[in-house]
């Protein structure tokens, strides 16, 4: 049977992790993954919550060891946890907080202080055995599972340590802005690390101040996972940083001049990876110095009819790529921006037409509909707005419905409740007839919040 | 219209969120007391970053995640500039 070991690259007492300044062996790491396995209730599927990025990965490589499969949900909405947990009866929620937003059983994780066994095994795992299940928001309305080998995720982390340059002596420390339950964040905070010896910062630094604090406790060299908005908001960050070594963004195109600035900034290299849920990381590009995408190793595009799909190996079948794309002779492709329907807010994607779908399924809402406005050149952060017809009801109604049925990204601002939508004669929406109504909602001094 | 006890740099503050975060509403309809996240207007983490560069560049304050006070810090309009005010520089 082919496997790859859970971890790969550690002496027993090498650093695996650091909880604030304090760093965690791979030993004890091993001891806590045994430990937490022995207490897992038995189940096909975990849905894993935990906020802390240790204790997060203490669950997942646990749940590998007992063969069940992490499910990763896109949204924290309780609508799309019930949908999820419908699916796999058995499931249940690991939670290291007090709040679930969902009625599951659940396993309490806080860490617990598994003694330091003296034997170091490092298991293997099969390569075959299904992981993790990404969701994606599906054009029926009902999230849609992306089930992840342990070769998926295996090979992912192997491709992007090569485009960074890790392996051999080069084991940085790895610290992310993005959560670990978003499929890059598990791929470039848990996995890369993971498979190239590297120490994982178990915190999720937000404002620049709170980087700069992460970077402190970690030693150089220092990789930083993150978006394009965090690198903004570090660039106008006043206060000097500790050394950068490479910055991984992803989630949303960086601006090359971003990129520039950062680079300048930090004297370091930004490198940025394109992906999405259903095929992983498929790409990267160092920004500053190519505008084309190069397809991550045994990943290729492929053009089926109009559209272009991803395959590789590793995936059961070809993936459609969400975004409209040219691939050149050399292999390398260049991005168009995303298909019509398809909306991405900080790497969450969903389709409009979904949105729509939810907003009418409120009680009381007649008609309604999502879309994306233009926003100026330099907006980081997409918003969207939704229209509905809905007699009687008041606007925060609706923002209260619909906040327990899609991702918060994705919460239209504003709402503006309108008399009736601009349907042309076969019932269809135009994008000029829908920018047409924005307008006047707002000269009409729509409150619409 | 703005409540009669909204105070000058509550107004200055509430188009300071307006603007960064581009909500297409007139400023005045913030209510001091009203939540800034989740209820209320409805903000999440991303806008906090938004906002936090915004009044670091307007302000001089630099938000961190392990104030202790952080949770009351957002918790509205009128707590918000209290710490603007407390911890300003410029």
């Amino acid at each position: 049977m082919n496997t790859a070991p859970l971890i790969a690259l550690y002496q027993p007492d090498d650093i695996l992790a650091w909880e604030g300044a304090s760093p965690i062996i791979a030993r004890q790491f091993l001891s806590d993954v045994l430990e937490c396995a022995d207490r897992l209730p038995t189940a096909t599927a975990v849905l894993n919550m935990a906020q802390d990025r240790y204790r997060f990965l203490i669950g997942l490589a646990a749940a590998i060891l007992r063969r069940q499969v992490t499910l990763l949900p896109q949204s924290t909405a309780a609508k799309t946890l019930a949908d999820i947990a419908a699916r796999w009866p058995d499931c249940y929620c690991l939670t290291d907080g007090l709040d679930t937003p969902v009625r599951l059983p659940v396993f309490h994780f806080a860490r617990g202080s598994a003694s330091v066994a003296s034997r170091f095994m490092i298991p293997a795992i099969p390569l075959d055995q299904p992981v993790v299940v990404a969701f994606t928001s599906g054009t029926t309305g009902a999230p849609s599972a992306n089930t992840k080998t342990w070769k998926a995720l295996v090979n992912v982390a192997h491709d992007t340590g090569a485009c960074l340059g890790l392996g051999g002596a080069n084991r940085p420390s790895i610290i992310a802005t993005v959560p670990q339950q978003h499929m890059f964040g598990l791929e470039a905070s848990i996995m890369l690390a993971l498979q190239h010896g590297c120490a994982v910062y178990t915190g999720r630094p937000l404002f620049p101040a709170d980087v700069g604090t992460a970077l402190e406790q970690v030693p150089a060299p220092r990789i930083l996972v993150t978006t394009p908005l965090h690198i903004k908001a570090l660039v106008a960050h006043s206060a000097a940083l500790p050394s950068i070594d490479r910055i991984l963004s992803a989630t949303a195109p960086l601006p090359k001049e971003l990129a520039c600035e950062a680079e300048r900034a930090f004297q370091t290299q930004v490198h940025e990876i394109y992906g999405f849920a259903e095929a992983g990381s498929v790409a990267a590009r160092r920004t500053t110095q190519e505008d084309v995408w190069r397809p991550l190793d045994g990943i290729s595009m492929a053009q089926e009819g109009e559209n272009w799909v991803v395959r590789a190996a590793y995936l059961p079948k070809p993936v459609p790529v969400p975004d409209h794309i040219s691939v050149h002779s050399d292999h390398t492709f260049a991005l168009h921006g995303r298909r019509t329907d398809q909306v991405n807010i900080a790497g969450h994607r969903a389709s409009l037409i979904q949105l729509s779908q939810r907003l009418m399924e409120i009680a009381g809402v007649e008609d309604g509909v999502f879309f994306i406005p233009d926003e100026g050149g330099e907006a980081m952060t997409t918003r969207l707005i939704a229209f509905a017809v809905a007699p009687g009801k008041r606007i925060e109604d609706i923002r209260t419905a619909l906040r327990s049925l899609i991702d918060p990204v994705f919460l239209p601002r504003p709402v503006f409740l309108v008399e009736r939508l601009p349907r042309n004669a076969t019932g269809k929406l135009t994008r000029e007839a829908l920018v047409k109504l924005a307008d006047e909602c707002r000269r009409n001094g729509h409150r619409g919040l | 219209m703005n409540p009669p006890d909204a105070l000058p740099l509550e107004r200055d503050v509430a188009t300071l969120i307006v603007n960064t975060l581009r909500l297409k509403i007139d400023p005045a309809v913030i209510d001091p007391e009203q939540p800034l996240f989740r209820e209320g207007l409805g903000l999440d983490s991303i806008d906090a970053l938004e906002l936090s560069l915004a009044i670091s560049q307007t302000y001089g304050y630099e938000l961190r995640s392990n104030d202790p006070d952080i949770k009351t810090i957002f918790a509205s309009l009128r707590d918000l500039c209290g710490a603007i005010d407390k911890n300003r520089t410029k």
